[in-house]
């Protein structure tokens, strides 16, 4: 089991793309480390180099206080499980699982007991002989899983390893292994672009973006203090509603809507103390947008319903806010938002709003987070 | 299940078709069967018979128990397993390389063997005559499998360099993580996924070698002359001897059919190679 280190890691392909810059943070011993970030933002890299199948550029890479940038794979101690599992398609399970323990040497009892243990642990005892193009999705994941297990090394590297399953399974899968990381307590990178994944499994979870590092925290401060927009629309299912709003005094105007803000928010955010026509943009999280009718509040804003998917313990409402909506760069969330730009609720089920109303939404004004226009990043 | 009780319109003309082709294919070969198991004396009877009137192993017996052609066989089958071997040991390690890492370089030395692929032989031919001449390698064996071995070359890289492009390049990285070198990963993973690629490529590349027949012309003479050279000759050195001649060219295609019956489970695996991925 060992700790690992990155100091001021940059990658720089041979085609001269930077993809990776001044990549900083501390994995500890025993931890599970989720890298999440839209596709091509450099997991896959920094995962890769950690592992030693990708040369860094520059920077230090420590693995147990060692420094590792010029060790080869083989000398690192580490386990992989690929997204596509490379499951070596002409052995049997058993020698799939075994093959690592064969090269380190152990001794064929030795061997034996271990991969018994491995098959048994994940449940592939009845499946040993088989050769990989006989299983199923499900049963290749576990034999990946398997072989990286088996050797009992410092640490588990693993790219997407569920993205090629379907929905069930992927959530078993997702509490298997986070309970399998548990009990064998081995320090592990997992790497997704399921913001779900990261935040049910990891520790602590790495937000990445166009090759740089945005923030590393727990789940819950990410979800409840992101440090900039990108996390803030990234953790979170639906996404923070976020719009330009201008700020005087305790007065927030949002489009054509304007509430006052409690001193709460005040205390935490010095900087926002006596604005005045002060620009910042505003985010709301689904969750603190509520049917005044249901639920009254001092801060109400007013919009039209575009859209109302009652989802049976809560229902998704879409509305047409009238403030300028604000794009938090996420390019895989472009697709779900689409033209509309709406913002969504998440009302109670006893709610009777239909599409077409004016909708009276009582805003959970402390929740509120804050940005500044230009830099996007959090107010504190 | 249904569909195959009931012959379709089109599916006739698919088999019709499939039999006009297949019999332009074998209609040539079998005559060549069929002529070198006829007495010599009716082999060129006018007019012409497709089938032999008596059944006589006279050609046959000729062939076998001529000076020339027993030794020849000998000749064509070193060279031709020569080559084949030398070509791999040079093909395959070049072909993984330029295909796992992959740069410019590599690019362009696989498209530079094809090119080479282009020049025709007859203008290697002298060349290459004055090359072997000056190590001393005229009509020798080695020789003449060096020469084979440039031409047959290219031709491996490029059916090696395809089977290995659809190995996933993750296998090597597994590999690697899990204790080998780069090379253990060639040798222990990556190798046995390919045997069925290496099976084709060594039959393209004893076929290329087998069959040759202007470099073996050119740099061969007396000791070291190929078959097909020697089958040739029967239409020079004594007349025209159609009957010995087809009875040597029957025995001449045994090799090939029987080197490709052996392997055909590894050449059809080697084929279908994409189902190995999954
Ligand atoms: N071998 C390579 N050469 C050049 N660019 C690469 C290479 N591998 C990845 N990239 C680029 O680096 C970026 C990060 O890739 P990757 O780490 O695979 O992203 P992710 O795993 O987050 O989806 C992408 O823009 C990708 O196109
Ligand atoms: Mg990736």
């Amino acid at each position: 089991m060992a700790g690992i280190e990155l100091r001021n890691i940059n990658k720089i392909y041979g085609n001269s793309f930077h993809a990776l810059h001044d990549l900083s943070f501390d994995i500890k011993d025993g931890e599970f480390m989720v890298f999440v970030g839209p596709s091509g933002c450099g997991k896959s890299t920094a995962l890769r180099m950690i592992a030693g199948l990708e040369s860094i550029s520059s920077g230090e890479l420590k693995i147990d206080d060692r420094l590792v940038n010029d060790v080869d794979p083989k000398e690192r101690d580490i386990a992989m499980v690929f997204q596509s599992y490379a499951l070596y398609p002409h052995k049997t399970v058993r020698e799939n699982i075994a093959f690592p323990l064969l090269m380190a040497g152990l001794p064929k009892a030795e061997i034996d007991s271990r991969v018994n243990e491995a098959a048994r642990i994940l449940e592939l005892t009845t499946l040993l002989d088989r050769k990989p193009a006989l299983l199923s999705g499900g049963q290749r994941q576990r034999v990946a899983m398997g072989r990286a297990i088996v050797r009992k090394p410092a640490a588990f590297l693993m790219d997407e390893p569920l993205s090629n399953l379907d929905a069930k399974l992927r959530v078993q899968m997702r509490a298997e292994i986070a309970s399998l990381q548990r009990k064998l307590n081995v320090t592990t990178i997992y790497v997704t672009h399921d913001q779900v994944e990261a935040m049910t499994m990891g520790d602590r979870v790495a937000v990445m973006k166009g090759g740089v590092l945005q923030q590393v925290d727990t789940p819950q401060n990410l979800y409840k203090r992101p440090d900039n927009v990108f996390v803030a629309a990234f953790i979170g299912s639906p996404s923070m509603n976020l719009y330009e709003a201008v700020l005087n005094g305790r007065t927030l105007t949002l489009g054509s809507n304007s509430f006052e803000i409690p001193d709460r928010v005040f205390e935490g955010r010095p900087s926002l103390n006596g604005a005045s026509n002060r620009q910042v943009i505003v985010g709301i999280r689904p969750e603190h947008m509520n049917d005044a009718a249901i639920r009254p509040s001092s801060a109400e804003i007013s919009a039209p319903v575009t859209l109302v998917e009652a989802l049976g313990s809560e229902s998704m409402v879409h509305l047409n806010i009238d403030a300028s909506w604000v794009d938090a760069g996420d390019p895989d969330a472009v697709a779900d938002i689409g033209a509309e730009k709406a913002a969504v609720a998440r009302f109670s089920p006893k709610s009777t709003i239909r599409a077409g109303d004016i909708a009276r939404v009582a805003v959970d004004a402390e929740e509120l987070h804050f940005f500044e226009p230009d830099t996007r990043t959090s107010i504190r | 299940m249904h569909r195959v009780s009931r012959p379709s319109v089109s599916g006739i003309l698919i088999n019709a078709a499939a039999l006009v082709l297949v019999l332009s294919y074998a209609l040539p070969y079998i005559y060549l069967l069929m002529t070198s198991i006829k007495p010599a004396a009716d082999v060129q009877q006018i007019p012409p018979s497709f089938f032999p009137a008596v059944i006589s192993f006279e050609n046959f017996r000729e062939v076998l128990q001529s000076s020339t052609l027993p030794k020849a066989f000998i000749n064509s089958l070193t060279v031709a397993m020569l080559t084949t071997a030398l070509s791999l040991m040079v093909a395959v390690p070049a072909a993984y390389v330029a295909t796992q890492y992959r740069r410019r370089i590599t690019t362009f030395f696989l498209l530079f063997a094809l090119v080479t692929r282009m020049v025709p032989s007859v203008s290697l031919g002298v060349p290459l005559f004055q090359l072997l001449k000056s190590i001393g390698l005229l009509d020798t064996i080695p020789g003449l499998v060096l020469a084979h071995t440039s031409a047959a070359v290219p031709l491996a890289l490029l059916l090696m360099s395809a089977f290995f492009e659809g190995v996933p390049k993750e296998l090597e990285e597994a590999a690697r993580m899990d204790g080998c070198t780069r090379f253990q990963a060639f040798r222990k993973i990556i190798l046995p996924i390919i045997t069925g690629g290496i099976a084709v490529t060594a039959l393209f590349t004893f076929i290329t070698s087998w069959n040759e027949f202007l470099y073996a012309l050119l740099l061969t003479s007396e000791s070291t002359k190929t078959a097909p050279i020697v089958i040739a000759e029967y239409n020079s050195v004594y007349g025209l001897a159609w009957g010995a001649m087809t009875a040597a060219a029957v025995l001449y295609s045994l090799p090939v059919i029987i080197v490709t019956l052996a392997l055909q489970k590894q050449i059809v695996g080697g084929l279908t190679f994409g189902a190995v991925k999954g």
